[in-house]
């Protein structure tokens, strides 16, 4: 297909084997959940449904078969510089994509008499094939065994163009589709190509890769949108790999090296790398980061130039906390690149009850890199903190927590929590109940938790846990896991609030709200485990996300 | 001294002779019209106050550098006489602020010293109150409580005119001192958020002020509110392009600023010339805001200062381009001023007196006041000796030429020398 | 009688339509714009057949799931209201919107702009939620209940003077506006009488967030108030207040000011039988419905005499579409044309009239009207008037613009307007000569200087 498109096109969608792809999509269950939520009276869904009843019916096979035999040899979708659009459909059976032509232009051209608006239908041949037009919004052609479904008659005059017209510039000769494509690699089945030359200058695109200085997304993102604002192409691999699915970037475009963007987020040495993301009973999703936080902040000017109430109202707690130390030379500079973060369902304490919005733990790992030195001057940091919080809260009349110190295998480690309600019978439990924060330090390690009980845990995940770095290559310097049914399980407590949200947001019936969150349950339910990866090759970033479905 | 009650209350009791901003047609046309009539055409005066939120350290912004007291109180804090950038009188700026240094050299920066009020407070809520409001909380209900500039134009506004007098230009909740009780201060963010794209909007085939009103007592109200329709329509396209200018790159450089961007927007509607007299930005982020530098002073303050003046100063560029600055008054103010001694934390904690900024064509550069004394302190900040109230007098007065103590309270004199 | 806004025995008594002022759709749509936002066109053509005073029983009665809609939704606010953002206001919206009692909300819209209470004071969404709340529960009942029940709120207190944190009872000015505002009118109390009034008042501090009344601080000694002397206390002042006929008369004013006319200044004596009303029984609903049924309310006096506010605009371009849109983007969008919900700008509440069409604001309208209507965007489209053409059998052909201009104006425009809205080109995009969408002739209908009066 790629031979046919012209080269200055932005975007390219291939499919190379559309129902390896959609296999894990095309189990029954995974249909029978999403059609049992969308269904009770949708719409768009019944709608849908009579239209492919009625191609089954037409076509004289199952939607699957007739899927099959449609676009079994491929699937390519392509949008021009002028943000025209093109389907292909590479099919086995040439008689049967013919039959479905024919039936889309019977129905264009049936329907359009009922319409208020006759749109003209018309056919014509354009360099010695058969094009058919309803309206100035929808042309097709036929050539064999492929279907070309387009927006544009322009745009598919130009592919037909090129096709009769071999030598011109398509995308298959530009240099950069070829080196999206052989960065991609003949396995996957399928591939994203898009041309950042041109669609760096679309207002949504400029704004999203601009530097926005903010500081948590520098942290999180470090050389990525860097890297793409220098970067020519950007290409998307989809590759199956047994039950899972995975989807890998490449680009061309590097954050200039040691820059500000890269030197915080590198892997300290040759073979270093990441620790494994930390998992607990319960978690729902594990980060495991090499920041290099002293680094970050020592680069804050560059970074995040912006000198925000909230940046300094930060650097003003952490002089109390810290009392008066340098935050970057004094404190960050104690801290080793190896960070990572756990969110994890909480069990609530029976004596307390259940709130009525239940957010999951989190909790921050760090580590040390003195932990004799610098370990209680964390210590009295964190009570510092909980002591504030607490002043302040006392200064709204607000009840505050209780800090206790407790002891889990030998490692002495400090909670605090809010103390029970003494009126329990009177409605809901309130949202403080969520927080029991608490600070432990086994070893070299800091946990800053929100809850005492995902502490407990972590200070045994750790001692489980290896302390070096895996070896990963390319070194990757991020690292997030999620698990399907803990997120699951989670929205799922808190539907209702995401039910209401969803009214008043949309301004949807409860029944439309109910049903599109039951659809986003139904669809996240199938959801096993989900990884992604944030790597650095020759200083070109990658991201690699990893799904499988159950 | 306080408004007396009444003055809370009163309905809108129709024109008072100080009507200094009753045009219900639009600035530009009015001018027009005088120019054919042979009249003067000359703008009218515009005020740009720029709020610097969280409480400014006024002794590193206007730094006493000849003054021992400031260098033994500030050990790791202190700009050095290298550092300075001198004034006059043994007073420099903060080294981060050459573009401000500049415009003082060229007489349009005027420095008012020692600003504050009497137990002022060192709250950050209650303070930025007492400063917007500009009436000290006493025995004014917090319902019944309006910003010195709403005042000014509720008290300066027909009420059975429909005009634009004010606007704040900003991210966050436009600040109290503009609340009024009547008209309506717009917060702009974006000014696509306001313009629109024309489907329903555009047909300029619509008769507006001709035709027989639908009832016999609608004449007046329907006719008023055609009248509003037609000054929409009259500015949009003057908005339209002040919006296209924003986009595209300018000839007076702005640097990438946040308040750089909102005063490249200020300086666009000034051009437009829609009528608006008040324009309010705001730095730091409102809040406890930006300025409050308990910890880590040094590189804070100086990106901060850097901003401010390099936005001002690409500002007066841009309007001194078109020679508009003749009638636009820049001025800044803050909560309060900082301690002179530091935190511990290589930081300053809430004072009180700061010098206040003013920019413009009309300003008589210099440094007005005396600097506070650093040995005569008061609770470890130097003491105020023009109160800030007379500085807002000084701008209704002799800018707006409005009567201040409708909008004050009496006896507040406006400070002379301040402007020309 | 002879027709003369200024005869009460006139103005007052119920209207019959006659041959110079037939119940026809202009009428209809002026009681259902002023009483419940905005009326579809079902209900229109019902209150045709019905006649007004029927249509006014229907819209005045309590409907049967009022009760139960108003327990859901005052959960969802009370719940919304635990965060910030206009989560809660958002829900007040969408209660205009789809309440089977619409004129309750007009009602208690009218309370939130009388009393003025604004959360840039108090600080707390739950507060003014529960503020809303009680004027909701009471704003059609007996007067004293309501101002009892307001003066039991600490969101009140606080914007009167109260002070966060219990340091103060209420001073001198914060009764004077109690008085002049909230009951008896500008002018009619003395100084002595608002003294003595403090004096009622003391020894309830706002503390904790809470009303408290410290026996300590009160002062029990004899009061003379008004003419009234004894130990008064707060519920003494109250009844006092409640009760005393310069209140009923200040209430009359203010609401034939928010349900007739921005411009009316109707002198004492027209205002005495409703004020009566309002006394005898005391009751709101009473003569809210008084009101509504005059005819005066159906004169000229009040056809078209008040400029919409942001609320109301918006109210009445998505009620008569039969349909409902995101209220989260809306409470923002009203924010930003002057009208933000729990937050009017004093406890004079929002001036109204002309005041909410600044240029800037009257473009920012047209924008409103716009998004609305748009087939995308930040009201997802959900607004579909070409639904609503085809269902009352609107006529195709012009994009349904006979049929949205009767909905929407009831004809209300000038022979020249109505020429050239015909004549014109209907859009960028329209698909041919003669062929329109309805969504762009809304949106130009809605941005219209007519549109713009209730």
């Amino acid at each position: 297909m790629a031979t046919w498109i012209p080269a200055d096109s932005p975007i390219m969608v291939e499919v190379s084997e559309p129902m390896a792809l959609l296999g894990p999509l095309l189990k029954p269950e995974f249909g029978k959940s999403v059609t049992t939520a969308l269904g009770n009276g949708n719409p768009k869904l019944q709608q849908f449904g009579t239209v492919v009843a009625a191609l089954e019916l037409q076509l004289g096979t199952d939607w699957r078969t007739g899927l099959s035999r449609l676009a079994g040899k491929g699937l390519s979708f392509c949008v021009d510089s002028s943000g025209a659009t093109l389907l292909a459909a590479d099919g086995e059976d040439e008689k049967l994509l013919s039959k479905l032509n024919d039936i889309i232009w019977q129905f264009a051209s049936s329907g359009a008499d009922q319409q208020d608006h006759p749109e003209t239908t018309a056919s014509h041949d354009y360099r010695g094939v058969k094009m058919w037009t309803i309206g100035t919004n929808e042309v097709h052609a036929l050539l064999g065994p492929r279907l070309l479904l387009g927006n544009r008659a322009s745009f598919l005059n130009k592919v037909l163009d090129q096709r009769a017209d071999a030598g011109g510039k398509t995308l298959a000769s530009s240099a950069l589709f070829n080196a999206a494509r052989e960065a991609v690699g003949k396995e996957a089945v399928a591939s994203i190509f898009l041309n950042l030359q041109t669609l760096r200058e679309t207002p949504g695109l400029k704004k999203a890769l601009a530097e926005d200085g903010n500081p948590l997304a520098a942290l999180l993102l470090a050389d990525t949108k860097a890297a793409l604002r220098n970067a020519s192409w950007l290409a998307l691999g989809v590759y199956v790999n047994g039950d899972k699915l995975v989807l890998r970037t490449y680009t061309d475009g590097a954050a200039p090296a040691a820059t500000k963007w890269t030197s915080f987020s590198t892997p300290p040495g040759t073979g270093a790398g990441l620790l494994p993301p930390l998992t607990v009973p319960g978690t729902i999703a594990s980060l495991s980061l090499c920041r290099d936080l002293h680094a970050f902040y020592a680069a804050k000017d560059a970074l995040f130039p912006e000198r925000t109430s909230g940046l300094i109202f930060f650097e003003n707690m952490m002089g109390i906390f810290f009392s008066g130390m340098d935050l970057t030379e004094g404190v960050l500079s104690e801290v080793r690149p190896e960070v990572r973060v756990v969110v994890a369902k909480q069990q609530y304490d029976p004596d307390v009850g259940t709130p009525a919005t239940q957010m999951p733990a989190f909790a921050a790992v760090l580590r040390l890199k003195d932990p004799q030195r610098f370990g209680e001057t964390v210590e009295e940091a964190w009570q510092k903190a909980i002591g504030l919080a607490n002043f302040t809260r006392g200064q709204q009349a607000l009840p505050g927590l209780i800090i206790d110190k407790a002891n889990q295998d030998g490692v002495k480690y400090t909670i605090s929590y809010y103390r029970p309600p003494t009126d329990k019978s009177s409605g809901t439990i309130d949202a403080r109940y969520n927080f029991r924060p608490s600070l432990a330090r086994p070893g070299d390690y800091v946990i800053l938790s929100s809850t005492d009980a995902l502490a407990r845990d972590l200070i045994e995940a750790v001692k489980q846990a290896p302390s070096t770095p895996a070896k990963t290559s390319p070194a990757a310097n991020s690292l997030m896991e999620v698990e399907g049914p803990a997120l699951s399980a989670i929205l799922e407590a808190n539907r209702e609030q995401m039910v209401r949200k969803n009214m008043i947001d949309k301004g949807d019936s409860r029944e439309k709200a109910e049903s599109d969150i039951q659809v986003l349950l139904a669809a996240l339910g199938h959801l096993d485990h989900a990884t992604l990866t944030l790597r650095r090759e020759a200083g070109r970033p990658q991201a690699e996300l990893e799904i499988r479905f159950q | 001294m306080h408004i007396s009650r009444r003055d809370f209350f009163k309905e809108t009791a129709g024109a008072t002779s100080l009507l200094a901003f009753g045009s219900s047609i639009p600035a530009f046309l009015a001018r027009s019209a005088a120019a054919m009539e042979g009249g003067q055409t000359s703008r009218e005066t515009v005020l740009v106050v720029i709020q610097l939120s969280g409480g400014n350290d006024g002794l590193n912004t206007v730094v006493p550098y000849q003054d021992d007291a400031y260098h033994r109180s500030r050990p790791t804090l202190r700009i050095s006489p290298d550092q300075a950038l001198k004034l006059d009188s043994g007073l420099g700026l903060h080294p981060a602020m050459p573009a401000f240094r500049q415009l003082y050299q060229e007489g349009r920066l005027g420095i008012i010293q020692g600003v504050g009020y009497p137990r002022s407070s060192r709250d950050h809520d209650a303070a930025m109150e007492d400063w917007h409001t500009g009436v000290l909380r006493e025995r004014v209900p917090p319902g019944a409580r309006t910003g010195w500039l709403g005042r000014a134009i509720d008290t300066a506004c027909d009420p059975g005119k429909t005009d634009l007098r004010g606007v704040f230009v900003g991210e966050i909740k436009a600040p109290f001192g503009l609340q009024t009780e009547r008209v309506v201060v717009p917060s702009i963010k974006s000014l696509e958020e306001w313009l629109p794209a024309g489907t329903g909007w555009s047909d300029s085939t619509l008769p507006h002020e001709s035709g027989t009103p639908t009832s016999a007592g609608g004449a007046s109200l329907l006719a008023a509110v055609r009248n509003a329709t037609a000054n929409a329509r009259l500015i949009q396209p003057r908005l339209a392009a002040a919006n296209e200018a924003l986009q595209t790159p300018k000839s007076a450089a702005y640097p990438p600023f946040p308040l750089a961007q909102n005063l490249a927007m200020v300086a666009q509607l000034i051009r437009a010339d829609l009528g608006i007299r008040i324009y309010f930005v705001e730095m730091g982020g409102g809040g406890i805001g930006g300025f409050d530098t308990h910890a880590n002073q040094a590189a804070n303050h100086g990106a901060l200062l850097r901003e401010l003046a390099e936005s001002t100063s690409a500002f007066v560029g841009d309007l001194g381009h078109d020679r508009l600055l003749e009638s636009v008054l820049m001025m800044t103010f803050s909560e309060f001023g900082r301690t002179l001694t530091e935190s511990g934390r290589r930081g300053t904690n809430h004072g009180a007196a700061a010098p206040m900024f003013m920019i413009g064509g009309r300003v008589k550069g210099g440094l007005w006041g005396a600097h506070p004394s650093l040995t005569d302190l008061e609770q470890d900040a130097p003491k105020f000796h023009t109160d800030f109230r007379r500085v807002y007098a000084t701008v209704l007065e002799r800018w707006f030429n409005l009567k201040s103590e409708k909008i004050l309270s009496p006896g507040f004199s406006p400070l002379d020398g301040v402007l020309a | 009688m002879k027709p003369d806004p200024n005869d009460p025995a006139w103005a007052w008594a119920p209207f019959k339509p006659d041959a110079a002022r037939p119940w026809d759709l202009r009428l209809a749509a002026h009681l259902y714009r002023r009483a419940a936002f905005g009326g579809t066109w079902p209900e229109l053509q019902r209150a045709l057949t019905e006649g007004p005073q029927a249509t006014i029983d229907r819209l005045a009665r309590p409907a049967p799931e009022a009760a139960d809609f108003n327990r859901l939704y005052d959960d969802y606010e009370n719940a919304a209201a635990a965060s910030a953002g206009y989560g809660s206001q958002a829900w007040w919206l969408r209660r205009m919107i789809e309440s089977p009692q619409p004129l309750q909300e007009q009602v208690t819209l009218f309370w939130h702009n009388h009393f003025g209470i604004s959360n840039v004071h108090v600080k707390s969404n739950a507060s003014l939620c529960r503020h809303t709340h009680v004027l909701r529960q009471h704003g059609l009942g007996v007067f004293e209940a309501l101002l009892d029940a307001v003066l039991a709120q600490p969101a009140v207190w606080i914007c009167l003077g109260a002070g966060a944190n219990g340091k103060r009872s209420l001073w001198d000015s914060s009764v004077r506006i109690l008085m002049d505002r909230y009951t008896l009118g500008p002018g009619r109390c003395s100084d002595s009488d608002v003294r003595e009034g403090a004096r009622a008042l003391s020894g309830w501090i706002v503390s904790q967030g809470e009303l408290r009344f410290v026996p300590g601080e009160y002062d029990a000694k004899s009061k003379k108030i008004l003419g009234q002397e004894g130990d008064l206390d707060r519920k003494g002042l109250v009844r006092i207040l409640a009760k005393h006929p310069a209140t009923s008369q200040w209430l009359a004013q203010r609401l034939v000011r928010w349900f007739v006319s921005d411009t009316a200044k109707p002198s004492d004596s027209l205002l005495a039988p409703l004020a009566r009303q309002l006394t005898g029984e005391g009751n709101i609903a009473k003569g809210v419905e008084m009101l509504l049924r005059s005819n005066l309310f159906f004169s000229t006096e009040a056809y078209r005499q008040k400029v919409r506010s942001p609320v109301e605009l918006a109210l009445g371009i998505i009620r008569p579409l039969e349909g409902r849109t995101g209220t989260v983007q809306l409470a923002a969008d009203l924010a930003r044309l002057g009208q933000e919900l729990y937050e009017p700008p004093t406890i004079q509440g929002w001036a109204g009239g002309l005041a909410w069409l600044n240029p800037l604001t009257t473009l920012g309208r047209a924008k409103l009207a716009e998004a609305l209507l748009a087939v995308s965007g930040a009201y997802g489209g959900k607004l579909d008037p070409a639904g609503v053409v085809r269902r009352h059998g609107g006529a195709a052909k012009d994009g349904g613009s006979q049929f949205l201009i009767d909905l929407y104006l009831q004809g209300d425009l000038t022979p020249e307007t109505l020429g050239a809205l015909e004549a014109g080109p209907s859009a960028a995009g329209a698909k041919g000569p003669g062929s329109a969408d309805p969504r762009h002739i809304a949106a130009r209908l809605a941005s219209l200087p007519e549109f713009q009066l209730a």
